[in-house]
């Protein structure tokens, strides 16, 4: 009931004073509370609950990811019809159940407080004014309709019925679409075309590989959906029964993917097709097993030598000698493409890629063509349409899921170019940078919020459906083109379906009805509830060599301007293309290499920051012919001395209250004209200028040097085949006890134990406990987001991290090792929560037992009871527990982002200590489940939400009393090791120390 | 030769009590002023007070790892204030120092104060000042009860029994010059003071009781002041904090406790013998004392300091080794120098006697003690939490105003007290100052 019903009282009497006189009267004394409040609200009661959603209990809904192209399948947790967290939907072959950190920050597009609450009109001073949604869609039929052929369209929506449909309305009108994705591999392709005669992305196998080269390809980041990299990654480089992977990594700055690698190289930017080439050469000379038909490129090939090539990238040919050698003596895979190597040769580097990777006998074996991923139209096409929109050629120009002002450089002048076109449209579901210039924004309905399809591939067929109610009044863009549709009739009238979910079930009979599934309501009822149709993956094309491959070859790429250093800007691991960037999971959950968050910042060497007399914090300007951008610095040894580094995905000039004003969009400096089909981010030389202030780095890292403390430990690949343990590894432990000492704390630990096997903690109850592979752990801190979004931690905001506050019950901890005084640089990553010691440091501590132990050995903290003394905090060696400083969940949750949270948890008030909980309310709510259905809980029932997101499957979590429990034999492993030990905290968390290739050859 | 002259006043009896009942009552434009900045700061140290409630501790400089700072730092510095005037007021006395006489009442008074200063800590400094209660074991309805494993705990006894006995000993010790001083005034004085004395007449019986009482009271009080701070200690020394795990706490903190206290004695004594007039009750033989004990006590603190360098290398652990690294060259080396040249080198200069009896270098010396000993405390608390057994969660601290609020409340709260305490009550016992004076020939009996 509305206010204005209520208030429409001509006795002067409303219905509220009435009862709440009759409350007092004693008539009614439900109203007595009602009188506290001035505000009515519409409230909906629970008449007739829905049948699948009982007050309590999750409901599930299969769905699919759009915040990348990789098309990972989703479930969607529902409590009491919200959404409240995003997982992997186990039936897809893409991501196997698992999701990274911006696959599950979706959630926080969903509850996005910057979403439009409807359609939005520009006014003639600029400002928008609220439209219905009527007058919205019968204005823009007036514009298509007038418009015609002049109309284009921007989508960077994938392959599926919407694009489909987008293509045939477009297309019916005459129009002109252009499928854009910032990030679309268009380099690659052509490499493609001319290597193998095929235009597409083939499918890369890495779990099949021994022997990894990665041509500054970020595969574990950004570069064609990280999770299935991950999870094949993970797969061939993680230690399992004596065999691993060997991951070398050739490029300019040690990123994510590099950093997992056991060999990094720096070799100068843009020199990777010379490399290429040359190994190719060495493999072909060499002969190992190159198919047949590579003899033709012998001599093509043959002037290109590793010297040459030492030449050009600063290896020495011994260096290209061996790892040529070694990648063909074994299954190998070698990737480029990445988009942080993207210069103007990109072509060039993809095709040299290409022929080595088919000299070495790869392509087939663990590059597979003919894989159908869905091509976008490229940069080029998106720079045609600009030159039209300038010329006034398009009339009307409507712009979906793409946000081209952020993503294309500044220099190319999308937003002036927008201003030439009589209309334009977007139907972006919040103010972005591109939406703010535009004249008419029609919110879409976010991908949770409506019914959809994609194929993200050959064989996968994913669906989308709506698992809530719209948030924000918005409308499905199928709708909308529909509407449109029948507004204008005419060429438009075909598409008459009455809305887009009809349209999408008809496209799915058809389906249906291919396979022999007449029955479509079953049909379609079973495809929803596995989330689409996933089939087995079909046998790859055989390709052989094209005539192109024969024109292989390599020129130093060339760099705009005269600065100094090459500047080359990369996909943010978190924020991708820029559209993570109002989203406050990825903004505050630290960059996997640099550990910074909501900050832009500039990569640069530790010795040229020296030469330069820089320092971190301080902020620089970067100046290229094309533009400045000013950010502070961030020194770091996994960087080429010449080159600086920035990433991508900040500097929104509109995108909602978390991305406005923050940041600097690095495309500022590059130029905006075409590469060759591609936009060249590798493409200029920068200027550095000082400014002599200083901005503090909002990062979470202390120190990051282990000081010898053995927290991440890692041995050799020799050593682990041998089965040694760390403590051999390391020549015994580092023993500062004498004997007698050593006799004592070894029967007190022997104490320990027979104490924590009576009473309670004798065996009847579970002692739960992990294990984390740190072989398979790659620290791209998926696991990090999943724990905010189930344990409903809140985000702090820039300000509370660098003063150190922020609240990750899990965080990645990464450590650097070597680096200076000529030892290779590498680094370490180990995942930190709490270790639920059973000889818990934190618990004697606490006066009022706030911190206690539970009888199946978890370190509980009881926030009810806590006061807040920190005592604990202190007193836990591994620093994992987390203070409520401030009211965090007032403001890390702003409307309507709290509608995200998890009924399940409680949400923290100040003043409280918080800590990982090993999910306790996943492994309660198990429990409940098994002992409702008389049971036994089975092993690997139980997942922690950090574990269920792991993309390479790191983390096992289990009851550590049971032996044949995952867990328990994990912790048996001879590499298993506990981080401070020695301590005798007796820590519940078994880290499995990293293995490495290096000196065995 | 000159001990005796100097420990003897020369005064009469009736003078005694003139002088002292002096200082009550009116008062000069020196005492108004120091009172008044004294409420200035309590008052910034409420508001600050207020702000944290209402927003949280977050307001001040914490961060993790440093999840105590200022405020526990302070906490231990006013404990450790407490600590001289049990020393001087029991030990001595149990000692029969004669030298303590001029100065006990007031450095009673300055634990009473110190310790009710220190006690708002734990309230102030706790994330839900307003459960503060849930540290005290209290039958509930609800079974809850507290974890007597936990030192906090330790804390709450310690410090709640420091403050029950040494206030008791504080009041009880008043009694007979309340009495006096009842004798001497007039008006409403009078009747509140009679209340004050509960019935004092100074018969040889109430005397012979007294004397007794007061006896047991300073055996009872003087063990406390070992137990005490070596309670406080172990709120760090329990820990696994390295920088807090060690042996020498207890002792090492007794030490420092009593060389802090002095040193307030001095700050407090000092200005006050001149704003009341009482340069000839407390001299320059009553601070040179002092000083000795200060000397004594800042030794052991420079051996301190020392063996806890030689343990951390000795012990040949990597995360002790740092943090004592960290502590004289990592970015608090400020902090660390402080402390060793406030507390070891400062208190080396006692050795000299021209500086033990120069006034003005005493109290000069004084605050840097003062300084120094609350550096101590910082140092061990931040410095040793901000670099613990994992390097990437270490953090330094950056206090700040409200941090700093608190601080300035937490002087203005005791001053305050014992500005007021110094107006009302005499500040010298009249009565053992007239047991220092030879017997006159005939008893006037009473006390004038």
């Amino acid at each position: 009931m509305s206010k204005e019903n209520t208030e429409d009282t001509s006795q002067g009497i409303d219905r509220r004073k009435f009862l709440s006189v009759a409350g007092v009267a004693g008539l009614g004394t439900v109203a007595l509370s009602g009188c506290s409040t001035d505000r009515i609200e519409k409230l909906i009661p629970y008449m007739v609950g829905d049948e699948d959603n009982v007050p309590g209990i999750a409901t599930y809904y299969a769905s699919t990811c759009t915040e990348c192209p990789a098309g990972c399948s989703l479930h969607v947790k529902t409590r009491e019809a919200r959404a409240i967290k995003l997982e992997g939907n186990p039936g897809s072959p893409i991501n196997r159940g698992r999701l990274c950190a911006r696959g599950q920050a979706g959630l926080q597009g969903l509850y996005n407080p910057g979403r439009l609450s409807g359609p939005q009109l520009r006014n003639a001073d600029g400002s928008f004014s609220d439209v219905s949604w009527d007058e919205a869609i019968t204005l823009l039929a007036e514009r298509v309709g007038a418009a015609g052929a002049s109309v284009a369209v921007v989508s960077g929506a994938g392959a599926g019925t919407f694009s489909d449909l987008l293509a045939a309305w477009v297309g019916a009108l005459g129009g002109r679409l252009v499928r854009y994705q910032p990030f679309d591999n268009e380099a690659l392709r052509a490499a493609n075309q001319q290597v193998f005669g095929r235009n597409e992305v083939p499918t890369y196998d890495f779990a099949k590989a021994e022997y990894i080269l990665s041509f500054g390809t970020d595969f574990l980041e950004t570069w064609l959906g990280q999770v299935e990299n991950q999870h094949g990654f993970a797969e061939s480089h993680g230690f399992r029964d004596g065999h691993m992977a060997k991951h070398v990594y050739l490029g300019h700055r040690m990123d994510l993917t590099g950093m997992n690698a056991d060999e990094w190289h720096a070799i100068h930017p843009g020199s990777d097709a010379a490399v290429a080439l040359a190994m190719a050469n060495v493999i072909l000379s060499e002969r190992n097993r190159a198919p047949n038909d590579a003899n033709t490129l012998r001599s093509v090939l043959a002037p290109f030598t590793p010297e040459r090539a030492a030449e050009e990238s600063g290896l020495s040919p011994e260096a290209i000698r061996l790892v040529a050698r070694e990648f063909a003596s074994q299954p190998s895979l070698a990737v480029a493409g990445g988009i942080a190597s993207q210069h103007r040769g990109a072509t060039e580097a993809c095709a040299a890629v290409n022929v080595l990777n088919y000299v070495a006998g790869n392509v087939g074996q663990t590059i597979h063509f003919g894989s159908g991923r869905p091509q976008g139209d490229g940069y080029g096409a998106l720079e045609e349409l600009a030159a039209a929109m300038d010329a006034g050629s398009v009339d009307v120009l409507i712009i979906h899921e793409a946000n081209p002002v952020h993503s294309v450089p500044r220099a190319a002048n999308f937003a002036a170019r927008m201003a030439k076109v009589g209309f334009t449209v977007s139907t972006s579901s919040v103010m972005d940078d591109t939406a703010a210039h535009a004249d008419l924004v029609l919110p879409n309905l976010h991908a949770l919020e409506r019914w959809d399809d994609l194929q993200p591939r050959d064989g996968v067929h994913a669906l989308l459906q709506p698992v809530m109610m719209p948030v924000r009044d918005g409308k499905a863009a199928g709708d909308v083109l529909l509407e449109v549709a029948r507004a204008v009739g005419g060429p438009l009238a075909q598409f008459d379906a009455a809305s887009f979910e009809v349209y999408l079930k008809d496209r799915w009979a058809a389906v249906g009805r291919q396979r022999g599934r007449h029955d479509f309501r079953v049909f379609w009822t079973e495809s929803l509830a596995s989330g689409g149709l996933f089939d087995e993956p079909a046998v790859g094309d055989v390709v052989r060599l094209a005539p192109g491959a024969r024109n292989v070859g390599y020129q130093r790429p060339t760099f705009d301007g005269e600065g100094d250093l090459v500047f080359a800007p990369y996909p943010s691991s978190m924020l991708y293309d820029g559209r993570g960037a109002n989203k406050p999971w990825l903004l505050e959950n630290p960059d996997p290499v640099t550990k910074i968050t909501w900050q832009s910042w500039i990569e640069i060497h530790p010795d040229t920051a020296r030469q330069l007399d820089v320092r971190e914090g301080e902020v620089v300007q970067l100046v290229s012919p094309h533009g400045t951008i000013e950010a502070p610095v961030y020194p770091y040894l996994g960087i080429h001395p010449g080159v600086v580094a920035t990433p991508l995905g900040l500097g929104h000039t509109a995108y909602g209250q978390y991305a406005d004003g923050r940041g600097v969009n690095a495309l500022d400096l590059l130029g905006g004209e075409d590469g060759g089909g591609f936009l060249p981010y590798l493409s200029t030389r920068v200027e550095l200028r000082k400014t002599r202030r200083f901005q503090k780095l909002a990062k979470t890292e202390g120190n990051p040097r282990q000081l010898g403390r053995g927290i991440a430990e890692a041995m050799p690949f020799a050593a682990a085949v041998e089965g040694k343990t760390v403590a051999e590894v390391h020549g015994g432990p580092h023993e500062v006890n004498t004997e007698l000492e050593q006799e004592a704390i070894v029967g007190w630990a022997e104490a320990q134990r027979e104490k924590s096997l009576e009473g309670d903690y004798a065996g009847e109850h579970p002692n739960w406990g992990m294990a984390i592979d740190l072989s398979r752990c790659t620290g791209c801190s998926a696991c990090v987001t999943a724990c905010y979004a189930e344990n409903n931690i809140p985000t702090v905001g820039e300000r509370e991290v660098v003063r150190g506050r922020e609240l990750s019950w899990l965080r990645i901890e990464r450590y650097f090792e070597g680096g200076e005084d000529g030892e290779p640089f590498s680094t370490r990553v180990v995942p930190m929560m709490c270790q639920h010691c059973d000889n818990a440091p934190c618990e004697p501590v606490c006066p009022v037992f706030a911190a206690y132990h539970t009888p199946d050995g978890l370190n509980a903290q009881v926030y009810n009871r806590c006061v807040g003394t920190r005592y604990c905090g202190n007193n836990c060696p591994y620093k994992v527990r987390y203070f409520n400083w401030l009211s965090y969940a007032h403001l890390g949750f702003d409307d309507p982002l709290q509608l995200q949270l998890n009924p399940d948890v409680t949400v923290r008030a100040r003043g409280i200590m918080e800590k990982c909980t090993f999910c306790i309310q996943r492994i309660r709510g198990a429990q409940n489940t098994a002992r409702m259905e008389d049971r036994q809980l089975a092993d690997g029932e139980v997942v922690t939400a950090c574990a269920q997101a792991c993309p390479s499957g790191a983390i096992v979590f289990g009851d550590m009393n049971d032996p044949n429990s995952r867990v328990a034999r994990a912790g048996q492993d001879h590499r298993g090791y506990h981080v401070l030990g020695d301590l005798n905290v007796r820590p519940s968390v078994t880290y499995l120390a990293k293995v490495q290739h290096g000196g065995e050859h | 030769m000159t001990a005796i002259a100097q420990d003897r006043p020369t005064q009469t009896h009736a003078e005694v009590t003139r002088d002292v009942v002096a200082t009550l009552g009116t008062h000069g434009r020196g005492y108004t002023i120091m009172l008044g900045g004294a409420v200035a700061l309590f008052l910034v140290g409420l508001i600050t007070f207020v702000l944290l409630l209402k927003d949280g501790l977050g307001l001040a400089g914490y961060n993790s790892p440093v999840m105590w700072s200022v405020y526990i730092t302070t906490f231990v510095f006013w404990v450790g204030i407490g600590h001289a005037g049990t020393l001087i007021s029991a030990i001595l006395f149990l000692f029969r120092s004669p030298w303590r006489t001029a100065v006990y009442r007031a450095t009673e008074a300055m634990t009473v104060f110190a310790v009710m200063t220190a006690g708002l800590f734990p309230i102030i400094h706790i994330g839900r000042q307003w459960l503060f209660y849930w540290l005290l074991p209290y039958p509930n309805q609800r079974y809850l009860w507290v974890n007597f494993k936990s030192p906090l705990l330790w804390d709450v006894f310690a410090i709640g029994t420091y403050l029950t006995v040494s206030t008791t000993f504080l009041v009880v010790g008043l009694v007979p010059d309340i009495a006096a001083v009842r004798d001497h005034v007039s008006g409403w004085r009078k009747k509140i003071y009679s209340i004050c004395s509960i019935g004092w007449t100074g018969s040889d019986n109430q005397w012979r009781h007294y004397s007794r009482g007061y006896l047991y009271l300073a055996a009872l009080a003087t063990p406390l002041v070992l137990s005490v701070h070596s309670v406080v200690s172990w709120d760090f020394a329990m820990a696994l904090v390295p920088g807090w795990h060690g042996t020498i706490f207890a002792p090492y903190f007794v030490a420092g406790a009593i060389y802090s206290g002095v040193g307030m004695v001095f700050t407090l004594l000092i200005p006050l013998r001149k704003v009341l007039h009482l340069e000839h009750m407390i001299t320059v033989y009553h601070l040179e004392n002092l000083a000795k004990l200060t000397l004594f006590t800042g030794s052991i603190l420079f051996y301190a300091y020392a063996i806890e360098y030689f343990v951390a290398w000795y012990s040949g652990v990597p995360a002790e080794q740092t943090t004592f690294y960290l502590r004289a060259f990592g970015p608090m080396w400020w902090a660390g120098w402080t402390m060793i040249i406030c507390n070891a080198f400062v208190s080396q200069l006692f050795w000299f006697k021209k500086i033990r009896t120069n006034i003005t270098a005493l109290f000069i010396l004084s605050i840097f003690i003062n300084i120094g000993m609350w550096f101590e405390r910082f140092v061990i608390i931040v410095g040793s939490l901000g670099n613990d057994h994992i390097p990437f969660a270490w953090g330094q601290l950056n206090p700040n105003w409200a941090d700093w609020g608190i601080l300035a409340g937490s002087f203005g709260w005791f001053l305050m007290y014992f500005l007021l305490f110094a107006r009302t009550f005499p500040i010298v016992a009249i009565q053992e100052i007239k047991e220092m004076i030879p017997m006159p020939r005939k008893r006037t009996g009473g006390h004038r």
